[in-house]
């Protein structure tokens, strides 16, 4: 006979025998190719279905919010950035709004809202080209990982010739963008217009409706329309279930309603709604890139405030009182009245919202994040029961979390 | 290593053939933590094509590879997930530490970011934030250099 | 033009919330306000439930946020910040409007307790725990409330403004060496 009196003090492991069902708890992550980065989601299994799911989280705290609360306003725009790293503009974008809106600058010049709709409409298809790619990895496509990078790398050495920076530009400022963009910007920008679409098209032709692709998604996941709103969902995983929310749209903010877009909704709410949904949003920012494009205006980058920007740096090499200002931004920054205003952005993966507290200082006071993916990964404990452990990945990739919101 | 001219035959040394090998196949594990991840994940992409080096199968087992590279900032609950991870990795095995926050810390002076050289021995660290692909390829190289230059140990040890 | 443009509230559906939440909540409201963003009200933990339910029944049915705020040194000194949107399930056009409300519940005592709604939103439950891990604001009724984003066994509450920055023990590495950097070649 076998001695198993090691085990049964444990109280995942039934041992008894002829019972209907044992469930075996299982860790998946926090170091796993396909959960998108450190999640740990404790599984309750019977068989290969998913009875429970319970996802852990933390493992890539960083302290943003308070690291945010020890910087100056115009400093803060750096650490802000890093919450949702593949697409830092928006993070950025929502930041530097809020700030705005608490300082009540509403004269932001047009050329840099056209800049930062252009650049925060890029990072919406480097970030949905990373979801693509990934996605596609995990349920076995290869090739469309290498296809959606290479166009992702166009859109890097973009913003690398303007910012600087592949990732992580902190371009954005309070009171319009750093710095204005250098010549043969807009050759490049025209180059990649020319060059999205018929990379869109084969992506889509590879996957939409691939039988693999239909078969591995299609009823997997589902949620409606009413739980999907009380779980808190926004952003792609609500548009798929047929609600037609996005904040371009509802709260529109930097001349977003002067553009023609849509908003792509599809009814089914499952995993292969919400890959529908993102993918024609590639495409509704493409057209808006376009737009933007065309309109290109000229003028000034940033507000002629020298108390919130600081001058251009050839003034700063003549004027006293130039340098002034400039040693004062740098040595102390600027103080904020006392205020809290809550500003929301449609981030490709929901609604970002921060809601800034303001103690009149030169510091934030408080930074709070409104996170899409921490909500959108909360609906996992509700997706995944029911399905299958391969069927977990496939929501994880289209729940389209990113651990650095998180977290934070 | 010396080709005969006359017969098919290579001579050299039994250190410098493995040498050789390890450093044409270094395997990553894919330790991808933050936005470095995604840099890393580059390195795979057609642009950055690290399979030129052989060093392309990341593999998610630790069992299966050499080379750690953690790539994002390490926070507090993450920490004794990569000590086990880095004590499962078969010997011989190499760390890189990609980007700033890895290696000291980074933009992120704060209660939750540990530096992975407090708990891992680290053989090069990359700094930037996120290093390109070219910087993190260059540490790779970094590691090939140090593993030609005489490896981790040699190869035939008599073991008691 | 503005930078940003908020389209009017709907103040249709809005136009009775004021008085109905001034009726629910009683004596535990302290203030309302309108602000440029959207319409506040600050209440006492006691009033939440009753404020919230007038807000479901005016159709704020989608939880945005849960989040706390430390208003060291002024007393109330915490303060958990809820946000709500009317987002209709049967909502077809992007541009139809959606009001907005925040409520600010200020607990009075040193040891802050505010009723939990898990049983209205499941979406509260993680948000709760992330307050209570970050300020230590407790939430009566929450299932399970534990840490969610520091380590189980973390001592303090890092976003206090009272806890400093790097934390209460330099380079602290759970179960982990602290020392020199140990060699890195055999």
């Amino acid at each position: 006979m076998i001695d198993l009196s090691a085990y049964t003090d444990n109280p995942d492991i039934n041992l008894s025998p002829g019972a209907a069902s044992d469930t075996l708890v299982l860790s998946m992550g926090p170091q796993h190719p396909s959960t998108h980065g450190v999640l740990r989601v404790m599984l309750k299994l019977d068989g290969e279905t998913v009875v429970e799911a319970e996802p852990e989280l933390g493992f890539l705290h960083t302290g943003i919010e308070k690291q945010a609360e020890n910087l100056f306003w115009q400093q803060a725009v750096t650490v802000v950035d890093r919450a949702d790293y593949l697409a830092p503009l928006s993070n950025s974008l929502c930041y530097v709004l809020a700030a705005e809106r608490l300082l009540g600058i509403d004269n932001v010049p047009k050329r840099a809202q056209v800049q930062r709709v252009i650049f925060t409409e890029l990072t919406r298809i480097a970030s949905h080209l990373v979801w693509l790619g990934t996605h596609a990895i995990d349920l076995g496509a290869m090739s469309n990982f290498f296809y959606a990078f290479e166009m992702r790398e166009r859109i890097l050495r973009i913003m690398e010739f303007v910012t600087g920076a592949r990732m992580h530009q902190s371009w954005f400022r309070i009171g319009g963008v750093a710095l204005d963009v250098p010549k043969g910007f807009l050759a490049l920008l025209d180059e990649f217009i020319v060059a999205f679409p018929p990379r869109l098209a084969d992506l889509r032709a590879i996957l939409e409706g691939n039988v693999i692709m239909m078969d591995r998604l299609v009823g997997v996941g589902t949620i409606d329309a009413t739980d999907a709103i009380a779980w808190g969902l926004t952003g792609p995983s609500l548009r798929a279930t047929g609600v037609a929310y996005d904040v371009r749209k509802a709260f529109p903010y930097s001349g977003y309603d002067e553009y023609d877009f849509e908003v792509p909704t599809h009814d089914g709410g499952d995993c292969y709604s919400r890959f529908l949904v993102r993918v024609r949003e590639m495409h509704e920012a493409w057209r808006i890139i376009k737009q933007a494009r065309e309109r290109f205006p000229g003028g000034p980058v940033t507000i002629d405030d020298r108390k919130i920007v600081s001058p251009p740096k050839t003034e700063i090499q003549h004027s006293m009182e130039a340098l002034i200002h400039h040693f004062k931004l740098v040595s102390s920054g600027f103080n904020i009245p006392e205020g809290h205003i809550y500003n929301c952005v449609e981030s490709p993966r929901g609604e970002l919202g921060m809601y800034v507290t303001s103690a009149g200082g030169n510091k934030p006071w408080r930074v709070r994040w409104r996170p899409p993916s921490f909500y959108n990964l909360q609906a996992l404990k509700r997706l995944a029961p029911g399905n299958l452990i391969a069927d977990v990945v496939a929501i994880i990739g289209s729940l389209d979390p990113v651990f650095g919101e998180v977290d934070r | 290593m010396e080709v005969s001219p006359h017969h098919p035959f290579i001579t050299t040394k039994l250190d410098e053939f493995v040498r050789w090998a390890q450093t044409s196949s270094i395997w990553p594990m894919t330790m991808g933590l933050a936005c470095c991840a995604i840099e890393m994940m580059s390195i795979v992409s057609p642009r950055y094509d690290v399979s030129r080096f052989g060093a392309e199968k990341f593999s998610s087992s630790p069992r299966q590879s050499d080379l750690m590279i953690v790539s994002g900032r390490v926070a507090n609950k993450m920490v004794p997930v990569i000590k086990q991870l880095f004590e499962q990795m078969p010997d011989p095995k190499w760390v890189i530490s990609m980007g700033a926050c890895a290696s000291s810390g980074g933009v992120f002076d704060n209660y939750a970011v540990v530096p992975c050289d407090t708990f891992l021995p680290v053989d090069v660290y990359v700094p930037g934030c996120p290093p390109s692909p070219d910087a993190l390829i260059y540490g790779i190289m970094q590691i090939r250099k140090q593993i030609e230059a005489g490896g981790k140990r040699e190869v035939l040890v008599a073991r008691a | 033009m503005p930078e940003t443009v908020h389209p009017h509230p709907d103040r249709a559906t809005t136009a009775g919330l004021m008085p109905a939440l001034e009726l629910a909540a009683g004596e535990g409201l302290l203030e309302a306000a309108s602000l440029d963003d959207m319409d506040e009200a600050a209440i006492l933990p006691g009033a939440l439930h009753a404020a919230v339910e007038t807000l479901r029944s005016f159709g704020f049915m989608h939880l945005l946020d849960v989040g706390g705020t430390d208003h060291l040194p002024l007393t109330p000194r915490f303060e958990v910040s809820y946000h709500f949107a009317t987002i209709d399930p049967m909502r077809r056009d992007p541009k139809a409007p959606v009001s907005r409300f925040r409520l600010r519940v200020f607990p009075q005592d040193q040891d802050p307790v505010v009723p939990s709604l898990t049983k209205y939103w499941p979406s509260a439950d993680w948000a709760e725990r992330e307050v209570y891990d970050l300020f230590g604001v407790r939430f009566d009724g929450h299932p399970d409330l534990k840490r969610i984003l520091m380590p189980d066994d973390w001592e303090g509450h890092p976003l206090r403004k009272d806890y400093p920055l790097r934390g209460t023990r330099q380079n602290f590495v759970p179960g982990g060496r602290v020392g020199p950097i140990p060699p890195t070649r055999d």
